[in-house]
């Protein structure tokens, strides 16, 4: 097991050095420094200006490989980042000079405050609804609740976002519908709506997969056998179903945990909610390379990271599976 | 039958009484609870509500240049002149932390020196920076150190490009910075000499009139050394301190108290404030009754000023309607909901008591003509062929909402010499535009071997309504026959090709003032100025224009200069450098209890003048935010329901 972690960790430095190339490719691709200058500084700024910025941030030197006679081939760019994210060291962002260790860590916790109940939230609905139809399948409700599901998985985010404002904000008064401050429990009021768009937008993909899941286990032999053995509905359900239904929504669940960090952009761009996908939001049309950069850089960690958890999750929830 | 299964109590108690728990400690009010009620006199703790669309990227005032940082900073760092609230036709300047207008004295050599002197007792707000955390008293030498500061290469202020072709010993201490790595603050500045606790010279190389508008910029503003040496941003044993371009330490009638990223800024008024007070007279003598009671009275008139971040405009719109913002732009997202189609505010609204304000930006816009170009540039006829034949006014309309003033000449309203009858003799005339460009040698469009004349129209595409407004000014030109072939650039590469002078025709040009002074507008078309170094994109070269545009730039404004500013006019019009298209113009609204004081726009904010009636937004806040609650029992009701058919589903099983 434990060969196999360092396996996978070592494999992930080719991938993460990947991911960084092609993102500063394709953010340099789109634009060069001097017209991230220009776009940053305003189309106001002198050609003093320009070059004074691109040289106080180093993006005066070479994009890739230093080809000028006398300097090193790696005094570029691409390597002097590589190096600086090598050693953990996320810099600074490009357009404010905020140090972007300050940046992602005001932002981690609002976000997490937003995703990471709406993630239990809604796992437990969903879990929850998708049990419930199960029980009650091939009824009227059933129907009724597969038109809705599909229904709901059919509106895009930005519609849950605008009618929940619109509804639960505006006309029936009941929470903010902007805004988000740390205050104790008074933080509830601002995280409530957000939290239940979030979870009422995931719902209808949810609950059809996990009934289609949980169905799957209700024809196997185990659960017959329980029956004729007089188990109740409900302990069927409960215990046996949910159980190993389970094991195949870990893929689905613990690759994704990692990522509840990194927030919702379009949420938190409605609700003023100053998380991580703000940030990016921000930094995307600002442009600052910087955060963008080490955006990319961790979520890339974050995101091996959750694959390698997921298989030590699933190596451990079913004994057939060993990792070698 | 079906009988409703009987639900355990014991189950119901607690759940019903969390979500009446919860709806009860909840409202829509999304701000924090005040940190203050009530003034030391027993009066409200005023604060103002307002909205902004990003952080600001620094509050350096050697480098703050966009709206929204300058926004939060006129409040708190205060300049040496400032702009009169209410005379915006011309715009008028009047002193702040100087004691009086500098004295203009011209030297033998043909430079000339402005003397200053600061008014005295004026404190920079308490802060741990200074000894004891008490604010220090404002001296010429902050001025002195502001102004090397520009020269500094390492704060990257946009002043330094325009500055240092004046200021003497600016571009010089720059170039030796950067050549050693770091700027000497020790050795003096030539172009600015301290003569006194409170008085100083700033030396110029030629005349400069327009010298006191950037006194009235932030990028002269005096900062105190202290506050740049403390927040540098170094961990010191508590923490990391911010930098000084988010921590500000001035002068100004509020302070900074609070500043979540991505959130909101908290402005609090500064105690110890006396530099302005209200203006006594300037206003028109409609509004004599709402101002003549404000007229000498200390500054600023609320407490507070709480500024959200908003990123997108629904969110706007939707608190500005339930009463928790006190103002708000009108912007595409809200227009149609806000204004009946003949641009009124919408009945709803004004039964609200909400004012409608609109309020024209000096700026001007227009699309860039490249007279360096073999086909427009050296056929005058055809260029104003073809600003004749764009319609503006039907650009605005579908556009715009009809909210900005077509443009008719290059200065915008407020700026000296702008002439208000003046219509341009080639704005749109289909008929005139076709005789024109029969005239310029292409008949039908045609030139004389019967091709089709086809010109390039480069344009920055960002967005869909960029695209709309592209393919709308196609059609308007390929009304006289000839061909546009539309070029879709980025941003940054249509500004590259503005400097390589490889267009033909280039959209989406414009400029706002820095300073309410025709030069800031004249020398857009001085030969002087053309790109990279200058903003002169459509490369317009007339030695004539040159020669009335130097000699205006230098004079103050009189009659003699208005003359000179009419030629000017009159040579761009004959010209035709451009085709103008708008005085951009924006609509407003205020709630009742915040009515606007002023709205001079080149002041942002204005937050002194601001003014609030907190017990009527009080009431009103509480008369349209009451809840409903039968939605709760209607969702109490399904889950009940939910539950009787899944225990009936287990009886029967």
């Amino acid at each position: 097991m434990f060969s196999y972690i360092i396996r996978r960790l070592l494999f992930s430095l080719p991938i993460v050095f990947g991911v960084m190339l092609i993102t500063f490719f394709l953010f340099f691709v789109v634009q060069s420094p001097n017209a991230m200058a220009r776009r940053v500084l305003g189309p106001k700024a002198s050609p003093q200006a320009v070059e004074t910025w691109l040289h106080n941030r180093g993006y005066d030197k070479p994009l890739l490989v230093n080809t000028r006679p006398g300097e090193p081939f790696y005094d570029s760019l691409f390597f002097r980042q590589m190096r600086r994210l090598a050693a953990f060291d996320l810099g600074n962002s490009d357009v404010t000079g905020r140090p972007l260790k300050q940046v992602f860590a005001s932002g981690a916790l609002p976000s997490l405050l937003v995703t990471f109940p709406a993630f239990v939230a809604g796992m437990c609905f969903s879990l929850g609804l998708a049990l419930y139809l199960v029980f009650v399948r091939n009824s009227a409700v059933d129907l009724v609740a597969a038109l809705l599901c599909v229904g709901l998985m059919s509106m895009p985010v930005m519609v849950y976002i605008i009618f929940g404002q619109y509804l639960v904000a505006q006309v029936l008064n009941y929470f903010p519908a902007f805004g988000f401050h740390l205050q104790g429990w008074s933080t509830l009021k601002f995280l409530l709506l957000p939290v239940a768009l979030m979870v009422v937008s995931g719902l209808g993909a949810d609950v059809r997969l996990f009934r289609a899941l949980f169905l799957e286990e209700m024809g196997q032999d185990y659960i017959r056998t329980a029956r004729a053995k007089g188990v109740s509905n409900a302990r069927v359900l409960l215990v046996h179903v949910l159980k190993n239904g389970l094991i195949n929504l870990i893929t689905l669940v613990v690759a994704s945990l990692p990522f509840l960090i990194m927030g919702s952009l379009v949420l938190e761009n409605f609700f003023g909610i100053p998380g991580l996908g703000n940030v990016l939001f921000s930094a995307i049309q600002a442009p600052d390379f910087a955060v963008v950069q080490a955006s990319v850089f961790l979520g890339s960690l974050l995101y091996l990271g959750g694959l390698l958890l997921t298989d030590l999750c699933y190596a451990w929830a079913d004994p057939r599976i060993r990792l070698q | 039958m079906f009988a409703f299964p009987q639900i355990p109590r014991r189950f119901l108690i607690p759940w019903v009484s969390c979500v009446v728990l919860a709806m009860a400690g909840c409202s829509n009010d999304p701000y924090p609870p005040l940190q203050r009620a009530t003034r030391e006199d027993g009066s409200p703790w005023l604060v103002r509500y307002g909205a902004m669309p990003e952080d600001p990227r620094s509050l350096d005032p050697q480098v703050c240049y966009d709206s929204v940082g300058k926004r939060i900073l006129e409040p708190v760092q205060e300049c040496l002149l400032e702009y009169h609230p209410f005379k915006t036709d011309p715009y008028e300047l009047r002193p702040c932390l100087l004691a009086g207008f500098p004295e203009k004295v011209a030297k033998p050599d043909g430079g000339i020196l402005y003397r200053c002197t600061l008014q005295q007792g004026i404190l920079f707000h308490d802060d741990p920076c200074f000894p004891g955390g008490k604010g220090r008293e404002l001296t010429a030498d902050d001025v002195l150190f502001a102004f090397q500061r520009m020269a500094d290469p390492r704060v990257e202020s946009p002043a330094l490009s325009t500055l240092q072709d004046y200021v003497l010993g600016l571009g010089e201490r720059f170039e030796a910075a950067k050549k050693s790595g770091s700027f000497d603050y020790k050795q003096p500045l030539s172009g600015l000499q301290v003569t006194g606790r409170y008085t100083f010279e700033v030396h110029l190389s030629q005349p400069y009139p327009q010298l006191l508008y950037w006194l009235a910029m932030p990028f002269t503003a005096p900062v105190a050394k202290e506050a740049v040496d403390y927040y540098d941003g170094k961990p010191h044993g508590d923490g990391a301190r911010d930098h000084f371009r988010f921590h500000p330490v001035g002068t100004g009638p509020f302070r900074i108290a609070e500043w979540k990223r991505n959130s909101f800024i908290r402005l609090v008024r500064h105690p110890g404030y006396r530099t302005t007070t209200f203006p006594q007279e300037g206003w028109d003598a409609s509004r004599e009754a709402q101002l003549r009671p404000l007229a000498g009275r200390a500054l600023p008139l609320v407490d507070e000023v709480h500024m959200t971040i908003f990123r997108e405009s629904i969110p706007i719109f939707m608190l500005f309607r339930q009463g928790y913002l006190d103002g708000m732009g009108l912007g595409k997202d809200a227009f149609s909901s806000l204004m009946t189609p003949s641009r009124e505010l919408a009945p709803k609204y004004r039964e609200r008591g909400v004012a409608l304000h609109r309020d024209t930006e000096p700026s001007t816009y227009y699309m860039s003509l490249n007279m360096e170009d073999p086909v427009l540039g050296k056929n005058r006829k055809l260029r104003q062929a073809l600003s004749a034949s764009f319609h503006s006014q039907a650009f605005l309309d579908i556009f715009y909402n009809s909210v900005p003033i077509p443009a008719q000449q290059l200065l915008p309203p407020g700026i000296a010499g702008f002439q208000r009858d003046f219509k341009n003799p080639y704005g749109y005339d289909l008929e005139k535009a076709k005789a024109l460009l029969a005239e310029a040698g292409y008949p039908n469009g045609r030139d004389a071997s019967g091709n089709t004349l086809e010109i390039t129209f480069d344009t920055a595409a960002t967005g869909a309504d960029e695209r709309l407004m592209a393919e709308f000014e196609k059609k308007q030109f390929e009304q006289l026959g000839i061909k546009i072939r539309v070029v879709e650039n980025t941003f940054a590469r249509l500004m590259e090709k503005l400097d390589q002078g490889s267009f033909q025709i280039a959209g989406g040009s414009g400029w706002g003032a820095d300073y309410p002074d025709p030069e800031n507008f004249f020398f857009l078309y001085y030969s002087k100025n053309f790109p990279p170094g200058g903003k002169n994109a459509s490369r317009y070269k007339n030695p004539e224009f040159d020669r009335v545009f130097e000699k205006m730039a230098v004079m103050e404004n009189s009659p003699e200069r208005e003359s000179l500013v009419l030629q000017l006019n009159a040579m761009l019009t004959e010209d035709v450098p451009h085709i103008l298209t708008m005085h951009r113009s924006l609509f407003s609204l205020t709630q009742p209890w915040a009515p606007r004081i002023q709205s001079n726009p080149m002041l942002e904010g204005g937050f002194k003048y601001a003014v609030l009636d907190s017990g009527l937004r009080g009431e009103k806040r509480r008369e349209w935010n009451r809840p409903s609650l039968w939605p709760l029992g209607l969702l109490l009701g399904t889950l009940m329901a939910g539950a009787a058919v899944a225990i009936r589903a287990n009886r029967k099983n």
